[in-house]
């Protein structure tokens, strides 16, 4: 799994691609620790664009959990969006949907961070 | 003569490196002696020392010559290497021309190449120093892979001995279940509880990551929950006292999902509540399949205060209660697709008639005929149970 990452003013946007298994898990963590931590001041908000995203193991909701927790204590918004069905089906199970916000597309995600 | 040559020059005993030492020190006073010789005028003394040095430098060399010509076992080879030439060139002179041979003497500054054996000895002692560091790495590797497989196996065999080994007895129902541990090992666990006035707790579970970490929550996972359902009558309540316990002994940030059932045998009712476990299915007598699918709450462990609703479902006669892990659902094959849910009910409408273990079988083999030869990533984990009524 590869990640691309980009900056819209205060924003950071990162585009994971690919399966979020447990070998995957590790490296996506440090990836988004590094984004939320990596500038002098931490960005307003994190979202990450699940488009390319197929699969999320437990492992990988983790990383989510984690980084939530991170994204908090920096007082970054994070918020999920453009979620595949089966990936959002995970995030309806485990009820992780209600610990992050998780929106439709980019364009609704912005909206509401903008907000 | 030859016994004095393989052990001074021939092996690599403590005689032969202290004859290595002596040697490479020679070298060391002879080109100190033939720098000083050309560049100052001496006293007489300082003269006659030099010389004395000479003789003996000259004679320790020469042996040492003899003793490499009687070691190698080709002679014309030795004599014509590099080294050879060298280590020839540097006593020479001396025997040509003897101590006042001037003509010759600018010959003896040849054994300045002498030192590239000290070169020679410092590569030699590199190499053998960074193959004994690469052994060592190669068994501290080796140990520590041993050490890992002994912890997985420590896991593996805390995972098993966590399960229950039988469904209680109950007139009316029974159970069976199985759990294949992926080869990375993973953290599914079920159990059956008997609980007060004959109910039967059914716990299925799936604690994130893996290895020793996912070992450890589980038992304490399954530990309080086996507590807690002695005292909560409600599987809401059970949830909710296991996650704020769960939240507070979690270093490592891991989480549970758990569906938790309460069934009374004798009125074939289960209340159940959901900590972001996949829903389990009921297969009705005639074929139907219900999805236990009442709203529930986020995985155990993540976040305290977390509510899980209870809700309700009465199983009628020959209804089947079907408890799975995602590793049936998202047992991956060659070609990445998944099990997927409709394959699951499709083997359970076929094959749900029979006894709780017949189809706990049949649906492994269905999973393990889909993947083929994929390699198993995450745990594998069933619970049937057959409600026929109490006679």
């Amino acid at each position: 799994m590869n990640t691309r990452f980009e900056t819209l003013g205060n924003i950071i946007l990162a585009a994971p691609q690919g399966r979020l298994d447990f070998g995957a898990a590790a490296g996506f963590q440090s990836e988004l620790e590094h984004a939320l931590a990596g500038a002098a001041n931490a960005p307003s908000g994190l979202i990450v664009d699940c488009a390319g995203l197929d699969y999320v193991s437990s492992a990988g909701l983790r990383v989510f959990l984690v980084v939530s927790r991170a994204a908090k204590r920096a007082g970054t918004l994070l918020a999920l969006c453009s979620l595949k069905p089966a990936v959002k089906d995970v995030f309806d199970v485990s009820g992780f949907s209600e610990l992050i916000a998780v929106h439709a597309d980019r364009a609704a995600a912005l909206a509401r961070m903008k907000a | 003569m030859r016994a004095l040559a393989d052990l001074l020059v021939g092996g690599d005993g403590p005689a032969a490196r202290a004859f290595e030492n002596l040697i490479l020190a020679l070298i060391a006073v002879s080109i100190l002696s033939v720098v000083l010789e050309a560049t100052t005028s001496l006293p007489g003394w300082a003269a006659q020392l030099l010389r004395i040095s000479e003789i003996v430098v000259v004679a320790v060399f020469s042996l040492e010559y003899l003793l490499r010509l009687i070691v190698a076992p080709r002679k014309a080879a030795f004599v014509f290497s590099f080294y050879g030439l060298v280590d020839l060139l540097s006593i020479a002179p001396f025997f040509l021309a003897g101590l006042d041979a001037r003509s010759l003497r600018v010959l003896r500054v040849l054994r300045v190449l002498r030192v590239l054996k000290l070169q020679r000895r410092v590569l030699e002692t590199t190499v053998t120093e960074r193959t004994r560091e690469l052994a060592e790495r190669n068994r501290a590797l080796i140990d520590a892979r041993r050490q890992l497989e002994s912890e997985l196996e420590v896991a593996r065999a805390l995972q098993i001995a966590i399960l229950p080994a039988a469904f209680p007895t109950r007139p009316g129902c029974d159970g069976a279940a199985r759990m294949i541990p992926a080869t990375t090992m993973g953290g599914d666990f079920y159990d059956f509880i008997e609980l007060p006035d004959r109910r039967i707790g059914l716990v299925m579970a799936d604690v994130s990551g893996k290895g020793v970490p996912a070992a450890f929550f589980m038992a304490v996972a399954r530990t309080n929950l086996r507590e807690l359902a002695m005292h909560h009558a409600y599987p809401s309540d059970c949830l909710s006292c296991a996650n704020e316990i769960l939240c507070t002994q979690n270093p490592m940030d891991l989480f549970v999902t758990v569906f938790y059932g309460v069934f009374d045998p004798a009125t074939g009712e289960l209340r159940y509540a959901n900590g972001g476990h996949n829903p389990p299915c009921v297969r009705r007598a005639e074929g139907s399949i219900e999805l236990l699918d009442g709203k529930g709450g986020l995985v155990l462990g993540a976040m305290p205060a977390v509510r899980y609703p209870t809700h309700a479902v009465t199983l009628r006669q020959g209804d089947r209660l079907v408890l799975y892990t995602d590793g049936i659902t998202e047992a991956f094959n060659a070609a990445d697709e998944a099990y997927g849910m409709p394959r699951l009910i499709a083997e359970i409408q076929a094959h749900g008639n029979g006894a709780a273990a017949g189809l706990v079988e049949r649906i492994c083999h269905s999973v393990a005929g889909f993947a083929g030869a994929a390699p198993q990533s995450d745990d594998i984990t069933l619970t049937v149970l057959a409600w026929h009524a109490p006679p």
